[in-house]
């Protein structure tokens, strides 16, 4: 972990304080005539936890989508780790700085769990390697390593759908775990899990963040799990940002008026 | 609100009256197809009652002398190794086909495109002729011999493997796949991490259900000559065998039976 520090303070020596890890400008994007992300500015800093809360609809997965480079916005500029994202080349420049863990996991199903760990590598290896891999699993000790540390070792061969959520949930983040990169994006990570299972998981996710020294941006809505494991947190509302609050500073009024379903309607 | 019509449903509208009239049309053509059918003159023409009479009773009982059984199976067997060598020599060229006609091989771009609209016009030309018509044409080239059949069997089948393959890879669902662009993997590397695992047993189970048909294809080559069960068929109905053509009907029915049972074995040993 050591070597990992050292790279990461010298890594952070570079970036100029003005920079921060993940900053948006007036980021927007519609689908349609569907207004998603109004223009929003977005400044995330090492080291930052940051929640999103939102009804569905208020644009948390399209602002997760793009700053994980998946979707593009039709407006603005995005810098991830002071580089624009254009200037990223997709697969190894993007995958270093941005992970995502999505809402349905989306792991291939029919692979074997140690692949589905391993595929966090693909940034990383050459056409050959992976492919090759697929037949006799390479770095898999790594995997096992990752899957150990969240304490399901024993299921590194099985097919992954015969795993349950929350097993499955850990395979995605032992992926991300080899993935390794600076900006861990999740999204509603938690939303199919019971409290204490959800409690552990994002506990997992922000020891990962803390680790390697990056920033987590997870959406979520429960208060108890935000100001649990979060340092920050942002209302999103109809691609609109309602407010952006140390996560301690929240309030259970806060949040209900973030989710009131008559407010529009009184407008 | 008062209702008017909005153009875009008067547009629906219009779509579901244009199917209607299809539907029509095609009813029409069918009842006008009855009046094709000579109806006054009987459509059996004379004796041809009892011929069907004397074909169904020859099932009870088929052709059962040790001799005949070893003419059919050595006739099965002939037609499973054109059916399995014609398959196989599809499947050989209908993976990379499909794989590159799916457009998911490689960067995406102008070049990836035209390539793969190119193999979808080859892909097409190469099914768009019957088995037979090939089979024509290479015993015209090769004389009697497996290779025309084989060629025969695996130009059209690669023809309808590799467009059936390229569907499929196209049809997954687009998480699993954007989960490991997000790791960083490349097109080729989704192909064969996602798409290629995702389709893996519906792959398995159309190549095998056209294996069954080229079974079938490769019984009816008797056509052009070549034997096979269809051959014996063939020569078995112009002797009016017709026990001897239910006992090679049945081992036709049983080579299909055969490869099914495979199929679910194999299938069902990929775990779904």
């Amino acid at each position: 972990m050591s070597i990992l520090r050292d790279t990461l303070e010298r890594a952070n020596d570079g970036i100029s304080p003005a920079q921060p890890l993940v900053d948006g400008r007036s980021l927007s994007k519609s689908f349609g005539s569907l207004v998603a992300l109004a223009p929003l500015d977005l400044a995330i800093g090492a080291g930052e936890r940051v929640a999103l809360a939102g009804p569905s609809g208020s644009g948390k997965s399209t602002l997760l989508y793009i700053l994980a480079g998946l979707i593009q916005p039709d407006d603005g500029q995005l810098f991830l780790d002071s580089k624009p994202v254009t200037d990223l080349q997709p697969g190894r420049q993007l995958s270093e700085s941005v992970g995502l863990i999505q809402q349905q996991l989306d792991l291939v199903a029919q692979l074997p769990v140690v692949q589905n760990v391993l595929a966090g590598r693909l940034g990383q290896w050459s056409l050959w390697r992976s492919l090759t891999s697929l037949f006799s699993a390479r770095e898999r000790n790594s995997a096992l390593d990752a899957l150990s540390r969240l304490g399901i070792a024993d299921k590194i061969d099985e097919p992954t759908s015969q795993l349950s959520g929350g097993e499955q949930q850990r395979v995605a983040i032992a992926r991300l775990m080899l993935q390794a990169p600076k900006i861990t994006l999740a999204d509603e990570p938690v939303s199919s899990l019971d409290p204490a299972r959800a409690d552990e998981i994002l506990g997992l996710l922000s020891a990962l963040a803390t680790d390697t020294g990056g920033a987590l941006i997870a959406s979520l809505h429960s208060p108890d799990l935000i100001q649990a494991h979060f340092t920050r947190v942002i209302g999103l509302r109809e691609g609109v940002i309602q407010f952006d609050i140390p996560a301690r500073e929240l309030t259970a009024p806060v949040l209900e008026a973030l989710y009131d379903l008559d407010r529009d309607s009184q407008n | 609100m008062i209702w008017t019509g909005t153009p875009r449903t008067k547009g629906l509208a219009r779509l579901f009256e244009a199917r209607r009239l299809l539907s029509l049309i095609l009813v029409g053509a069918f009842v006008w197809s009855l009046t094709g059918v000579g109806w006054k003159d009987g459509i059996l023409h004379t004796g041809g009652g009892d011929a069907i009479k004397d074909f169904s009773l020859a099932l009870f009982p088929p052709e059962l002398s040790p001799g005949f059984l070893r003419l059919a199976l050595a006739a099965s067997w002939q037609t499973v190794v054109h059916a399995v060598a014609g398959i196989t020599l599809a499947i050989i060229v209908g993976v990379p086909l499909g794989i590159i006609a799916s457009g998911s091989l490689g960067n995406p771009g102008r070049t990836r495109l035209a390539v793969a609209v190119g193999v979808r016009f080859l892909l097409a030309f190469m099914r768009s002729i019957h088995e037979l018509v090939w089979a024509v044409l290479f015993v015209a080239a090769f004389g009697l011999s497996s290779m025309a059949v084989v060629l025969a069997i695996a130009i059209p089948y690669a023809g309808i493997l590799g467009r059936i393959y390229s569907e499929l890879l196209n049809d997954v669902p687009e998480g699993p796949l954007d989960g490991l662009r997000s790791a960083g993997a490349s097109p080729t590397e989704v192909l064969f991490y996602g798409r290629m695992p995702m389709v893996l047993t519906d792959l398995l189970s159309y190549s095998f259900y056209r294996f069954e048909c080229a079974i079938r294809a490769a019984a009816i080559m008797s056509f052009v000559g070549i034997r096979g069960l269809g051959f014996e068929i063939q020569l078995s109905l112009s002797d009016l065998m017709f026990s001897e053509v239910w006992t090679l009907l049945l081992f036709l029915f049983g080579l299909v039976l055969l490869v099914d049972y495979w199929s679910t074995r194999v299938r069902r040993s990929l775990g779904s």
